[in-house]
């Protein structure tokens, strides 16, 4: 199998209308969007994307939309995440089926399972379908598991078509133990970076990222994947930098226990002027007063201004 | 004039003798052997040294030891963190006394402080001394741990002029762009300084180095890897990080029993570790061998004193 690349992904938000049903005609111009401000391929739904608080067949339902509106310009990269694993295992034939480019899955949400059981779940899903497999390791608060080195190691040795690991847990630790040791095993192991924070994945031997703030500053999130391509690292501070700035006032605004930075990224895209309404509960939309903080610290980030404005 | 830091810090272990009273000439051979190796500042006591499990006296006397035996070659800081706030104030007092150059201190252990007392903790501790000051993000999850935030290091270096650096030991992406980026632009300077060398994935955001956890086995490997960092050859970068990842990995295993173990086996006695921490057993430091020389770490860095 020749090896996919997923390079510089972007991972549309899911828009919801007042009766909180999806609003296709708005993910269609989402999808539009991304891929006129250099996306080279879509992941969805991610995190970002609400994917928890997605029924099984809005889903799919979203996956055969977006694959049917990209229509072949860009790979779409389905991801599949749930806590049972007959239920993932069922909706990746499903994206399979659909046309899907690659699978992305996290392991099993809730129930902080021992590792053989997460080896388990991450097999049966991965070995259902013939696509390119990528597992995410979620960032430490959040779904219940962490990933560990040795278990995504034991999936490599069992899963022929695993392609590597998205990382959105941040760990220097991890991303250098997973990449020299999955490397041994399988010379073309990728590491992808699962947030923007492409520097430090970048200058560790990964390639690629998965951008949540893609929506709100392609541009920016463009220029500094190209600058990582091209191993210029210590030149990327700066953008790297800004980024950083954002990330931290979007994934700090709202309710969230685990600074999920849902509320956040809608928030900031309707002031971009790319509506796409508030988050599903129990997610909480941002009250008045977080709200004007955030757009406070966004309106003190030069660099926003040069991003796109509108659709 | 302003201490420059930067590259990997050697941070030395506590020598002890077989009735486990403190080594003192065994710790100026250690400190030694540390500068000779091209070490470009000296750290000590950190957890390494397990300095939860010396007295303040036995504190007071290796920082005395360790100034002495540097005697100016390069700049010492002394690690202030304690269990009492009150004795990190005594040992900032008395590193001063003594000519050190710096200290690096934390709020007092297992509180789970609050922004708010760190703030003041540091405060304390930092205007008690003249001496320059380096704190220490630890952010551990069980409480024992004492995390900085972008926040707090900006409130902190407004505050203190002599606040000069972090010791960052959150590995992790955002937490450490959090305080660099912060940091950095307010006190061009400012040294951020990793815990552990995991320093590929940080030095291009501004870290300046490292305090070393396997520069006692492998300081040649330190050397070679930041020289890769600073001439930008990624490739060779790569190769040193992730063998220095490795040992990091045979290391953390009741740190710093392993470690204090291998450098027996390489010829630098430096006797047993204080309970409650373990002693590598022979066959523990049998098991080492044969790692670091699967590593070539046996075969290309320095034995004996």
């Amino acid at each position: 199998m020749a090896t996919f690349k997923p390079g510089l992904v972007h991972t549309p938000v899911t828009p919801f209308k007042r009766d909180q049903s999806i609003d296709f005609d708005t993910y269609a111009k989402i999808i539009e969007f991304h891929l006129r401000h250099g996306a080279d391929a879509l992941a969805l739904p991610m995190p970002e994307g609400e994917d928890l608080s997605l029924t099984d067949g809005e889903q799919r339902q979203l996956l055969e939309f977006a694959i049917g509106r990209v229509k072949g310009r860009v790979p779409v990269i389905a991801h599949v995440s749930d806590a049972g694993t007959s239920i993932a295992v069922e909706r990746a034939l499903h994206a399979e089926k659909a046309g899907a480019a690659a699978i992305v899955s996290h392991p099993p949400y809730f129930w902080h399972p021992k590792p053989a059981m997460v080896v388990e779940h991450l097999v049966r899903i991965g070995s259902a379908v013939r696509l390119p497999f990528f597992i995410v390791n979620p960032p430490v608060e959040t779904v219940g598991t962490t990933l560990t080195t040795e278990i995504v190691l034991q999936v490599t040795e069992r899963l022929p078509n695993l392609a590597g690991v998205v990382d959105a847990s941040l760990d220097f630790v991890f991303m250098e133990e997973v990449i020299s040791n999955g490397r041994r095993l399988r010379p073309d192991f990728q590491l992808v970076a699962g947030a923007d924070f492409i520097v430090p994945t970048g200058a560790l031997g990964g390639s690629g990222v998965f951008s949540p703030l893609s929506g709100i500053a392609p541009k920016l999130v463009r220029a500094l994947y190209e600058f990582c391509s091209k191993e210029q690292y210590v030149e990327a501070r700066e953008m790297q930098e800004q980024i950083g700035a954002l990330h931290h006032a979007v994934k700090s605004a709202g309710e969230s226990g685990l600074k999920d930075g849902l509320a956040g990224i809608k928030a900031v895209l309707g002031a971009m002027g790319r509506e796409c309404g508030v988050p599903r509960p129990p997610v909480r939309p941002l009250g008045e007063v977080e709200r004007g903080k955030l757009m406070e610290a966004l309106s003190a980030m030069a660099f926003l201004r040069a991003e796109p404005r509108g659709w | 004039m302003p201490i420059t830091l930067k590259g990997v810090m050697q941070a030395p272990v506590t020598p002890l003798k077989d009735d486990f009273s403190f080594d003192g000439e065994g710790f100026a051979r250690m400190v030694d052997f540390h500068v000779r190796h091209g070490a470009p500042a000296i750290a000590w006591p950190h957890h390494k040294a397990e300095s939860l499990n010396l007295t303040i006296a036995e504190r007071k006397l290796g920082a005395e030891i360790a100034v002495k035996t540097v005697a100016g070659r390069v700049p010492v800081s002394i690690f202030a963190g304690t269990l009492s706030e009150e004795d990190s104030l005594d040992i900032a007092r008395h590193a001063q006394k003594i000519g050190a150059d710096m200290i690096l201190a934390i709020s007092p252990y297992c509180r789970r402080p609050s922004p708010d007392e760190i703030y003041d903790s540091v405060v304390r501790i930092g205007t008690h001394t003249d001496l320059p000051i380096l704190t220490y993000n630890s952010p551990w999850r069980n409480g024992e741990g004492v995390e900085f935030t972008g926040e707090l290091t900006q409130r902190l270096i407004e505050r203190l002029p002599n606040y000069i650096g972090m010791k960052d030991a959150s590995f992790h992406s955002a937490k450490y762009l959090e305080i660099s980026r912060v940091a950095l632009k307010l006190r061009p300077g400012f040294a951020i300084i990793m815990g552990v060398e995991h320093l590929l994935a940080s030095y291009p955001l501004g870290a300046c180095g490292s305090f070393s956890s396997s520069g006692a086995i492998a300081p040649n490997l330190c050397n070679k890897f930041y020289a890769s960092l600073v001439a930008h050859d990624w490739e060779t970068a790569r190769e040193c990080q992730f063998k220095i990842s490795r040992l990091w990995r045979l290391f953390k295993e009741q740190y710093p029993s392993s470690l204090k173990g291998a450098m027996i086996m390489m010829g630098r006695p430096v006797g047993p570790t204080r309970s409650p921490l373990p002693t590598a057993t022979k066959e523990r430091i049998e098991f080492l061998r044969a790692q670091l020389e699967e590593l070539g770490i046996l075969q290309t860095e320095p034995h004996g004193w």
